[in-house]
């Protein structure tokens, strides 16, 4: 197999072989670049999370208030025989509480340990984000709220935060044991 | 190593402790039975080589001291007595220890040499064991095992719900065929055919959720079996180191009870039965001295009755003294004098549920809390059951719980309060009442009512669930209130509105929502909104001492700030309409007045009434005309209207209701009773 001829099989299969794996690879890079977020509008800005986390969009329903719990969990409301709590998250992050009204939009999430519906003013589509172009969130921004943001993007002029989902889910202000 | 085999040789060893523990207790009732010995002898043998084979020395080598132990038995070296099943269900425990150790990957707590020196010598061998800081009752997992007949039938079930809609499905169709072809003029018995087959699958409906539902809730029920299993060890166990002699019989351990309750079960029936063991059943001699067997027996027997499980708890031993139980009250301060003096004797064993009350001296180890059965009778009224006595004194005492079958479905009493619907368990609901003023007394300060001739303390429910200090809707001076009973308690809060009973499905907060004051749950209600189910033994833990519900006061300005709606008084007599206003503002209505009919449509224009109310001879337009117009108004089209008249023909009442009136008082036999009957029947 090694006699010297115009036509080298196993050079052309490494070629082969190399270009596919550089092409796959190439792709990869590619999606590890682009975050697929949801976007939303909570105080007239622009916040964004990934997909991943949320498994539905409703509009709000009515919510039943809780007693005794005040603040972030707005009340409960029932998705298909489920009680679920809706959040309005924005005091948490320090964000002015503009009213809520028909545009407004319950993002649910099933979390490990629970599900819960995050309220925002309007919800704006769904959009990969490239991760590389996040800029550390501000300092001005408090601490408190800082801690469950991972990024600031400037895409055409237009401000978009990421949250960091993980982080607020895993917080204990959420949870309800009293 | 593969945790594969892990996992097959934890599901074996615990079958083979399993087998142990039982055939153990058996063999010490049946000392003679050799084939018994052999089972044993296997279950021991199979253990040893498969804790090997896995290199799990420490098991292997318990296993194998008792499988020699056995062996002993079996060839007649060793006495089979007490004794020694002592020793081997020490072995037992100890390699079970083990095994849910290895289960949860800590730390094995056996000693295995200690263990084995203690062992050979035929001595204890707890000092071996390390006690864990918590022997936590165990909770039952989260995943359910049902038949694959059960699971056929509610997808069958779901088959017809899909066949159901279908049929809904072709209903809209012939609905949207029936409009379009009729071009707007169905005929009424078309429509009464079309209603009478939407009727049946209604019906049919309503069949397949039923089945469905009950299918649904079977999968939650699991045998009493499920927790009773270790009790016989237990109460071995305990009767021996006491030095008495007591056999637990089991009885109705098929019997199947929702999962929850089960869970919050256990912990119950540990203490009862530590009970009878420590404080009923006699030493053998006293036994036999009383002309008893010198065994004692404890009978839990589980059966149906009615729509109840009804389990007993029974021991022949001494049995509960009144007397004795009265001294112990009063010594504790449970009761004064008085009080136990005019109790009767089967009132007074009640007395040992009272808070404060134990005849236990000791705390024991057993129930591993040292509670009274105050708790005991408080968890049972916690999951809507009921606890009752009976005793003999020498002779027997039994303890009677009658539960519910399940959980999650209750009987509740909806209520508004605040704005929001809720749920209100009905086995905490004593009655609802309608409140006046001058029911209202205080002490030191405390608002009070008179419920059946006993006082009982007033709360705003919105207050108490911390829905500011907005009170109830006070309707005509007047303000609702349920009266909520707990053990020998009672108190009165005030709602907005009483719904009505209904039996709603239980249903958790889920994850986020752990455990919130004063709820326990929430169920859906019929628009699909969810309501809250209030926990009543909160209520009352916020009572004490909470401020009072601050009505009187309220109710005596009632008619300054609550408004039951607007008015619109039409009349050109000055004495009706004044009449007609004050009996109307002091029930909490909002009234204008118009002095013609001309007066009231320019009103009507510039402001928006939920009713209105017209006497019909007036100057300019009359009644009739004026309702004729206000029935052309989009804003009016619906909104009641009263006619007050002196004309008392029926033709004129024809003629109201013509005119679109929905009520007519004459006024001969105006009364104020009358007229606030017909405002609030139409506007509430």
């Amino acid at each position: 197999m090694s006699e010297n001829s115009g036509y080298d099989i196993r050079s052309i299969l490494n070629e082969m072989r190399e270009e596919y794996w550089q092409g796959l690879s190439e792709k990869v890079e590619v999606q590890d670049d682009l975050l697929e977020c949801i976007t939303f509008i909570l105080g007239g800005e622009t916040y964004a999370f990934e997909t991943g986390y949320a498994s539905e969009v409703i509009r709000v329903p009515k919510l039943i208030r809780v007693p005794g719990v005040q603040g972030l969990i707005s009340g409960i409301f029932n998705l298909r025989g489920e009680i679920i709590a809706a959040m309005d998250i924005r005091s948490l992050l320090g964000i002015p509480l503009l009213p809520i009204d028909a545009a407004a939009r319950i993002i649910v999430i099933k979390s490990e340990s629970f599900t819960t519906g995050i309220i925002v003013e309007s919800v704006r589509g769904v959009h990969p984000l490239p991760l590389e172009q996040f800029e550390a969130v501000v300092k001005s921004v408090d601490q408190s709220a800082r801690e469950f943001l991972r990024g600031q993007i400037n895409l055409d002029g237009e401000m978009t935060v990421l949250l960091d989902l993980k982080r607020l889910l895993a917080s204990p202000s959420l949870i309800v044991d009293n | 190593m593969s945790t594969k085999y892990l996992d097959i040789f934890l599901k074996e060893a615990e079958e083979h402790i399993g087998s142990l523990q039982t055939r153990l207790l058996v063999l010490e009732k049946e000392p003679g039975n050799g084939s018994l010995i052999h089972e044993l002898l296997r279950n021991a043998h199979t253990l040893k080589g498969s804790a090997r084979m896995l290199g799990f020395e420490d098991i292997s080598v318990i296993a194998h001291r008792m499988e020699d132990f056995l062996k002993e038995m079996e060839d007649g070296e060793r006495a089979v007595d007490s004794d020694s099943v002592d020793l081997l269900l020490q072995g037992t425990d100890a390699i079970s220890r083990m095994i849910s150790a290895l289960e949860k990957g800590v730390d094995s707590p056996v000693d295995v040499e200690r263990f084995i020196e203690a062992f050979d010598k035929g001595l204890s061998t707890s000092d071996a064991i390390l006690q864990s800081p918590a022997a936590e009752t165990e909770v039952m997992g989260d995943t359910v095992r049902a038949s694959v007949k059960t699971l056929d039938s509610l997808v069958n079930l779901l088959g017809e719900l899909i066949i159901n809609k279908k049929r809904f499905e072709d209903k809209t169709l012939e609905l949207k065929t029936l409009c379009k072809n009729s071009g707007g003029t169905v005929p009424a018995a078309r429509i009464m055919e079309f209603q009478q087959a939407l009727d049946e699958d209604v019906l049919y409906l309503g069949y397949v959720i039923q089945e469905l539902h009950a299918e649904a809730m079977a999968l939650r029920m699991l045998p009493l079996r499920t927790i009773t299993d270790g009790f016989i060890r237990m109460v071995r166990d305990l009767s021996k180191s006491q030095g008495k002699e007591v056999d637990l019989e089991i009885r109705g351990e098929h019997i199947e009870v929702d999962r929850l309750l089960l869970e919050s079960l256990k912990p119950m029936f540990l203490h009862m039965l530590t009970n009878a063991v420590d404080h009923g059943i006699e030493l053998p001699e006293e036994r036999l001295a009383r002309g008893k067997p010198r065994k004692g027996t404890i009978r839990l027997s589980a059966r149906h009755e009615g729509n109840s499980v009804l389990i007993e708890i029974r021991d022949d031993g001494s049995g509960m003294d009144p007397e004795r139980i009265r001294q112990t009250a009063l010594k504790r301060g449970v009761i004064n004098k008085e009080e136990a003096e005019m109790l009767r004797d089967d009132e007074a064993l009640y007395l040992t549920l009272r808070p404060g009350f134990s005849t236990s001296e000791i705390v024991t180890d057993i129930s591993g809390r040292g509670v009274g059965m105050d708790v005991v009778k408080m968890s049972i009224e916690k999951v809507k059951g009921n606890l009752t006595l009976k005793s003999e004194v020498g002779v027997y005492s039994e303890i009677q719980l009658r539960l519910p079958p399940t959980l999650a479905v209750i009987d509740a009493l909806m209520v508004t309060c605040s704005g929001e619907q809720y749920a209100i368990p009905l086995s905490y609901v004593q009655e609802t009442i309608k409140i006046r003023v001058e029911d209202i007394a205080t002490v030191a300060g405390k608002e009070i009512v008179s419920v059946r001739n006993s006082s009982v303390p007033l709360f705003s429910l919105a207050t108490m669930l911390g829905f500011g200090e907005k009170g109830a809707i006070i309707a005509g001076g007047k303000v609702s209130a349920v009266i909520l009973k707990q053990r020998d308690q009672t108190i009165a809060c005030t709602i907005d509105k009483n719904n009505g009973t209904s039996e709603i499905v239980v249903k958790s907060l889920g994850g986020q929502l752990k455990k919130v004051r004063h709820t326990f749950g929430a169920t859906i209600m019929g628009d699909g909104n969810p309501a809250l189910i209030l926990d009543v033994s909160d209520i009352f833990s916020s009572a004490e001492g909470a401020s009072t519900a601050g009505l009187r006061k309220a109710l005596q300005q009632s008619q300054v700030f609550v408004s039951r709606g607007k008015v619109l008084v039409v009349d050109d007599s000055i004495t009706t309409r004044t009449m007609e206003k004050s009996i109307l503002l002091s029930n909490g209505y909002e009234v204008t007045i118009a002095i013609s009919a001309e007066d009231a449509l320019e009103k009507v224009a510039e402001n928006t009434f939920d009713l209105v109310i017209s006497d019909v001879e007036m100057p300019g337009l009359n009644g009739f005309e004026l309702t004729a117009r206000l029935r052309q108004m989009d804003v009016y089209r619906n909104v009641p209207v009263i006619i007050v008249s002196s004309l008392a023909k029926d033709e004129h009442k024809r003629k109201a209701i013509e005119a679109g009136a929905q009520a007519y008082i004459v006024k001969g036999v105006f009364e104020q009773g009358t007229l606030l009957d017909t405002v609030e029947s139409l506007i509430g």
